[in-house]
């Protein structure tokens, strides 16, 4: 029986095996998504609306209003993107480009630097679908999937059987958590929980790499040695470990170097890859689209013709030091994302918001277009978490624009 | 004796890490101005030996305070195992990002996870609203 | 939620083997496994100065609400749908290999004793469970893979 499977674009992992009941455009019933994919996919949706200085307008006129702001800036921020299709993500940055606009996106203060490392062959990655085949050490390290990614563990990571792993996640796996807390995700790997104090990753990390080269592993916080040295030979024994690398690892550290000679370290003694716990649907996406574009995965400034780049370009730098005069914010809620101490400047520019939802970021924008959830009303690729290509069909029809026709439109008007 | 008792509102300073839960990601997506979202972030999850300390119960409300901003939200108890004392959870929410600096080191990357603030108890003053 | 020693202290533990079984401890485990109810101890059920216990131990086995032929309970409230139980479970790994058992969709629903619907886990199939029945397992794969304590057998 061939079934009719749906992808859900709930976060990164992409789910494509989901079943759903609808009638008359409305989602009944979701089967074996999460209860994030579920709310994702039946969303209750009011009326379409575009809106200019909170008062109702039609179509033309919103989208008008949003072409005169980018006209009229010299310095345009164009944020967000991370829950667009690749065809919206490649239209905002020829439209970035056209308009000389500051561009970047969440990516920017997450996994950023990281998926660059990884585009840039620095670090050695893997997919999701290599982890379930073959993955006998898994690293949770400052991720939590299962309440960020739900379905993690049990479609990739840990409980399903693998081509090269029949036997099943007790006699096969090992799962690990590193964190500063008892996450959902650090309970469920048990005794392989080691627990870490805030910003303790770094000497963490060159105490394990000191313990997988046989020396005593040294923390300022006496980590118990013994511990470390049981670890470091968990992983010694990998024959295709993973390390799921989270917010808690990326922001506790001030570069990434450690993770650099970390993977250096256990591909001397065994095999490892990474992978970014990226959390948008198609967050990776935007950084490889704009790395083929570009060279460069965020933080970009475009001017005549070249490209700029630097953390100067980032989101939050450009809002501090108010060097943006406007902002077009897509899919994103930088308002109530951001630390209220930098995205308070947004308020004093005027912001073009398109999305599916109203946000903090949408009641103050000057231009407001409620567009169709991507995924779920309307069609098209991203990129999962792992760089795997995904194509998907709307669930559900709507008269709203998606975004990347919203895109067409101003691009069009201006 | 408990000394705190004496005093007007004890005060506490707190490093908060903030964290990602599903059941308020949930709710966001429902309804991001309801109140099953504001129940779910506006919470801060403290070590039982700190509540005693702010001489707070569970589910009362506190402030939470730095040069960056104030809110008010409800104080639980963590009931992790290990003790943590001075170190309090709060998931990800504009809640959260009220507190955070914006002081990056020119880095583009702001400390959401690592914020330092003062602690005291609200006397009842209500959770505050991010009407839109 | 309760062992067979707290049952035997709400006996009254006489070993009068009037219940048919050797001796009050005998008739806890009994309680325990399901076998016996706690009306099928005669002075438990007659004898006035048990009464309380009587409905203590009543309560406790009543046929709870959404508890299923294998005493599991599903608590939906807790449960976030990450299926980690679904692909765990031995006989849902064995009648569909390809599809659960491998982190995927069903292929096949028919024997399956979990399933995620709406974001919630559903127990159906239960003669599969390998707590079902005579000659039941104490298996409890659903149970330690679960981050949030959402399923129990009670």
């Amino acid at each position: 029986m061939e079934k009719n499977y749906y992808v859900c674009t709930g976060c990164g992992l992409l789910c494509d095996d989901i079943e759903v009941e609808s009638e008359k455009n409305i989602i009944n019933k979701v089967y074996t998504a999460c209860r994030v994919g579920v709310a994702h996919m039946k969303e209750v949706r009011g009326e379409a609306g575009f809106r200019v200085d909170n008062a109702p307008v039609d179509e033309a006129t919103a989208i008008r209003e949003a072409a005169s702001i980018l006209k009229n800036a010299k310095n345009p921020l164009i944020f967000g993107l991370g829950t667009s299709t690749d065809e919206a993500q490649k239209l905002a940055i020829e439209l970035a480009r056209k308009t000389d606009a500051t561009l970047d996106d969440t990516s920017s203060f997450c996994l950023g630097p990281l998926v660059e490392a990884l585009l840039q062959d620095k670090i050695k990655t893997c997919t999701l679908d290599d982890v379930r085949n073959k993955a006998d050490v898994i690293i949770f390290w400052g991720a939590d999937p299962s309440d960020s990614h739900p379905r993690h563990l049990s479609k990739h990571s840990y409980f399903p059987r693998g081509s090269e792993k029949q036997r099943g996640w007790e006699e096969e796996r090992t799962a690990i958590a590193i964190d500063v807390r008892k996450s959902h995700t650090a309970k469920i790997c048990g005794n392989y929980f080691f627990q870490i104090p805030p910003e303790g990753d770094a000497e963490f990390i060159d105490a394990l790499i000191a313990a997988l080269s046989g020396k005593l592993p040294k923390t300022s916080y006496n980590y118990p040695p013994k511990k470390i040295l049981e670890l470091a030979n968990i992983l010694k024994g990998a024959k295709f470990g993973v390390i799921f690398a989270g917010l808690g690892l990326i922001y506790s550290l001030k570069d990434m170097e450690p993770v650099f000679r970390l993977m250096k370290a256990l591909n001397e003694k065994a095999n490892f890859q990474l992978v970014p716990m990226v959390g948008h649907y198609n967050m990776r996406g935007f950084n490889e689209n704009l790395y083929a574009e570009t060279g460069y995965v965020n933080r970009v400034k475009f001017e005549n013709g070249t490209v700029k780049h630097g953390p100067e370009y980032s989101v939050v730098e450009s809002l501090k030091a108010k060097t943006v005069d406007a902002a077009l914010i897509i899919g994103s809620d930088p308002l109530s994302s951001l630390p209220r101490s930098v995205s308070k400047n947004l308020l004093e520019i005027p912001v073009i918001s398109i999305d599916p939802c109203e946000t903090l970021t949408s009641k103050h924008s000057k231009v407001y277009i409620n567009t169709a959830i991507s995924g779920v009303e309307s069609g098209g690729s991203a990129t999962r978490m792992d760089g795997i290509k995904v194509s998907f069909k709307p669930v559900v029809e709507t008269a709203r624009l998606s975004d990347e026709a919203t895109l067409k439109k101003i691009m069009e008007a201006l | 004796m408990d000394f705190g008792s004496f005093l007007a509102a004890p005060e506490i300073k707190i490093r908060i890490v903030t964290y990602r839960d599903i059941f308020q990601d949930k709710a966001m997506i429902e309804n991001r101005f309801g109140e099953e979202y504001r129940d779910r972030s506006a919470i801060i999850k403290l070590d039982a030996a700190d509540l005693k300390q702010l001489n707070v119960k569970k589910g009362d409300t506190v402030i939470l305070s730095n040069s960056f901003g104030r809110i008010v939200v409800k104080a639980e108890e963590s009931g992790y195992d290990t003790p943590h004392r001075g170190l309090a959870y709060m998931p990800n929410s504009p809640w959260s990002n009220m507190l955070v600096s914006d002081e990056t080191g020119g880095t583009g990357v702001p400390k959401f996870k690592d914020i330092s603030v003062t602690v005291t108890s609200a006397k009842g003053e209500k959770v505050t609203e991010f009407k839109p | 939620m309760t062992n067979a020693m707290e049952l035997y202290q709400m006996l009254p533990k006489t070993n009068c083997k009037k219940c048919g079984k050797t001796s009050c401890m005998a008739f806890a485990v009994a309680l325990m496994a399901r076998e016996l109810t706690p009306e099928d101890c005669p002075p438990l059920k007659e004898e006035s100065k048990y009464r309380e216990n009587y409905e203590k131990l009543k309560e406790i086995f009543k046929p709870s609400e959404g508890a299923t032929e294998t005493g599991l309970i599903v608590h939906e409230d807790l449960c976030f749908g990450c299926g980690n139980c679904v692909v765990a479970c031995p006989p849902n790994v064995a009648n569909d290999p390809y599809g659960v058992g491998s982190g995927n969709a069903p292929r096949n629903v028919n024997k399956l004793v979990l399933t995620i619907e709406d974001g919630i886990v559903k127990a159906q199939n239960l003669e599969e469970c390998r707590r079902f029945g005579k000659n039941k397992i104490l298996c409890n794969g659903c149970i330690v893979t679960c981050p949030v304590e959402a399923i129990e057998f009670v």
